[in-house]
C-alpha cells in the first residue's frame, strides 16, 4: 500500500482552477520532486496534503487514512512535517524553543527530552551552535535549516517541503539541499516542489512535471529530463536548465 | 495670570495635586492593565478561527459570542466615558449594591479600555504574518496552542506603542471621573480655583502637570520598546555565546 494516494483531486479558488484531476500515489521511502512553472498548482498540492487547503473533490489517503474525514486534524498533522518557502520560524522564540515547542505541547515530551532531541536535530543540520540565537539574526539558510530541523523533531513519516530554496541567496542553497540530501538517504517519505532541477534529478525517485493543474509527465528522473515525452515539458526544461 | 502666582498657588496647595496625582496614578494605571487583559481576551477569542471540523454546535456558540462581544466595543467606543459613568455608578447603586466610588471608578475605566484595548490586540494579532500561523498547525499545534505560544506574544510586542498609548489617554481622560466624584487631578484641581478664585493659574497648573505624568509616561515606554527591540535583532546571550557563535561560523565557512 501506498504511503500517500492522491485520487482525482480537484481544487479551485473562486471558480479559478488550480488543480483539475491530480491522481498520482508516493510509496514508502520515495521522494518525489514535484517541478513545473509557477501557478501550475504545485505548492497548493502540498498544501492539501497537510491540510493548509481544502480540496473540492478527490480523494487523499495518507498513512492509510482518508484525510478529509479526520476526527483530529492534530494528530494527523504530527506525522506528516512541512518545511515552508519563507521558513517561518517562530520570531519570537530562540532557535532551541523553536525546536522545543511542538514537542513539548503536541507530543507532551518533558523539557528535557524535548530538549535533547532538539539539540540532536539541530547537530545533524549543523546549527547546534545556534542555539540561544533568534530567528532574525540568521541566515536565509540557516533559519532554513533551523526549520527542517523543528519538523524532524516531531519524528515525521512523511515531509513536505514547499520550495525550500526559492528564497534563497545562491550561495546558501547548497547548505540546505545537503540536509534533505541526507533525509533522502536515509529513506524519509518526501515530497519537494523545488526549481532546481539538477537537484530533483539527483535525489528523487520519481519526477512528476505539472502545468496548469494536471499531471503532464510523471517519470523516472532520467525519462523525464533526459527524454521528456511531452513538448511542454521539453520547452519548460530546455528554458530552465539553459 | 501670573506665573508667579501660579508657584504660589503650588507651594500652598501641594498636597491637595499630590493626593489628586495619586488617585489619577491609580486609577489609570489599574484601569489600563485591567483594560489589556480584557483586550487579550476579547481580542484573542474574536481571532481564533475554528477549525472545519469543529462540531456545529462550538460554532454557533462561537459565533453567538462574538457578535456580543462586537455589541460590547461598540458601545464602549461609541458612548462618552463620562456618561458610561454615570449611568454604570448609578445603575449599580440603585439595582444591585451601594458601591465604593474609587471601585466604580476601576471598573468604568477598565471595561472602557477594554474595548479599544480589544482592538489594538485584533489588528496586532492580524499584522503577525500568517505563516507562523501555518508553521505551528503543520507541526499539530491547536489553534489555542499556537495563539497563546506564536501569535499572542508577537502581536503583544507589535501592539506595545499603542497599548502604551492607552495609559497616556487614560491618564487625562481619567478626569471626566470626577462626574462621580472621584478625588483625581481635575476634581482636586476644581476645588483648588474655587478656594482661590484664581481659575486661570489653577487650571495652568493642572495641565502642566498632566503634561509632565504623560510625557514621562512616553518616555519611559519609549525606553521598554527599545529594549523589546533589542532581543529581535541581535544576539540576547552572554558574550561567551557570542564568541562561541563567531567560532562556528567561522568553521562552516
Amino acid at each position: 500500500m501506498s504511503v500517500i494516494e492522491i485520487k482525482n483531486v480537484k481544487k479551485s479558488f473562486e471558480g479559478n482552477v488550480v488543480l483539475s484531476d491530480i491522481s498520482f500515489n508516493v510509496e514508502k521511502g520515495e521522494v518525489v520532486c514535484l517541478i513545473g512553472a509557477s501557478g501550475s498548482g504545485k505548492s497548493t498540492l502540498l498544501r492539501c496534503i497537510n491540510l493548509l487547503e481544502d480540496i473540492d473533490e478527490g480523494q487523499i489517503t495518507v498513512l492509510g487514512q482518508d484525510i478529509g474525514k479526520l476526527h483530529n486534524i492534530n494528530e494527523y498533522r504530527k506525522k506528516v512535517g512541512m518545511v515552508f518557502q519563507q521558513f517561518n520560524l517562530f520570531n519570537n522564540m530562540n532557535v532551541l524553543d523553536n525546536c522545543m515547542l511542538a514537542q513539548t505541547r503536541v507530543l507532551k515530551k518533558s523539557k528535557e527530552e524535548a530538549r535533547k532531541e532538539a539539540i540532536r536535530q539541530l547537530e545533524k543540520v549543523g546549527l547546534s551552535d545556534f542555539i540561544n540565537a533568534y530567528p532574525a539574526t540568521l541566515s536565509g539558510g540557516q533559519k532554513q535549516r533551523v526549520a527542517i530541523a523543528r519538523a524532524l523533531c516531531m519524528d515525521p513519516e512523511i515531509l513536505l517541503f514547499d520550495e525550500p530554496t526559492s528564497a534563497l541567496d545562491p550561495e546558501m542553497v547548497g547548505e540546505v539541499l545537503n540536509v534533505i540530501r541526507e533525509l533522502a538517504e536515509e529513506d524519509m517519505t518526501m515530497i519537494i516542489v523545488t526549481h532546481e532541477m539538477k537537484f530533483a534529478a539527483d535525489v528523487s525517485d520519481k519526477v512528476i512535471f505539472m502545468d496548469d493543474g494536471i499531471i503532464l509527465e510523471e517519470g523516472t528522473p532520467f525519462e523525464i529530463f533526459n527524454h521528456p515525452k511531452n513538448e511542454r515539458t521539453r520547452q519548460f526544461l530546455a528554458r530552465i536548465i539553459s | 495670570m501670573s506665573l508667579e502666582n501660579c508657584f504660589r498657588i503650588l507651594a500652598k496647595y501641594y498636597p491637595s495635586f499630590l493626593l489628586g496625582i495619586r488617585t489619577t496614578l491609580i486609577v489609570s494605571l489599574s484601569g489600563t492593565l485591567i483594560g489589556l487583559v480584557i483586550g487579550l481576551l476579547v481580542g484573542g477569542f474574536r481571532a481564533v478561527r475554528l477549525d472545519k471540523t469543529a462540531p456545529k454546535e462550538t460554532r454557533y456558540l462561537k459565533n453567538a459570542i462574538d457578535i456580543s462581544l462586537k455589541i460590547y466595543i461598540e458601545f464602549f467606543r461609541g458612548t462618552p466615558m463620562m456618561v458610561q459613568a454615570v449611568f454604570i455608578y448609578y445603575m449599580v447603586y440603585t439595582n444591585i449594591v451601594h458601591w465604593d466610588k474609587m471601585i466604580a471608578a476601576v471598573v468604568v475605566i477598565s471595561i472602557n479600555t477594554g474595548a479599544y484595548m480589544s482592538e489594538i490586540i485584533r489588528s496586532g494579532i492580524q499584522s503577525v504574518d500568517p505563516g507562523q500561523n501555518e508553521a505551528a498547525r503543520s507541526l499539530g499545534m491547536s489553534s489555542m496552542q499556537t495563539m497563546m505560544d506564536v501569535i499572542l506574544p508577537q502581536a503583544i510586542r507589535n501592539a506595545f506603542p499603542a497599548i502604551c498609548n492607552e495609559f497616556i489617554v487614560n491618564i487625562k481622560d481619567s478626569s471626566v471621573l470626577m462626574i462621580i466624584s472621584i478625588t483625581e487631578l481635575m476634581f482636586q484641581s476644581n476645588s483648588v480655583a474655587g478656594t482661590t478664585y484664581r481659575f486661570t493659574e489653577t487650571y495652568f497648573v493642572t495641565a502642566m502637570i498632566y503634561l509632565l505624568m504623560t510625557s514621562m509616561s512616553s518616555f519611559l515606554f519609549h525606553h521598554i520598546e527599545l529594549r523589546m527591540n533589542h532581543t529581535k535583532t541581535s544576539f540576547p546571550q552572554s558574550d561567551t555565546n557570542f564568541y562561541s557563535m563567531k567560532i562556528a561560523k567561522e568553521k562552516t565557512q
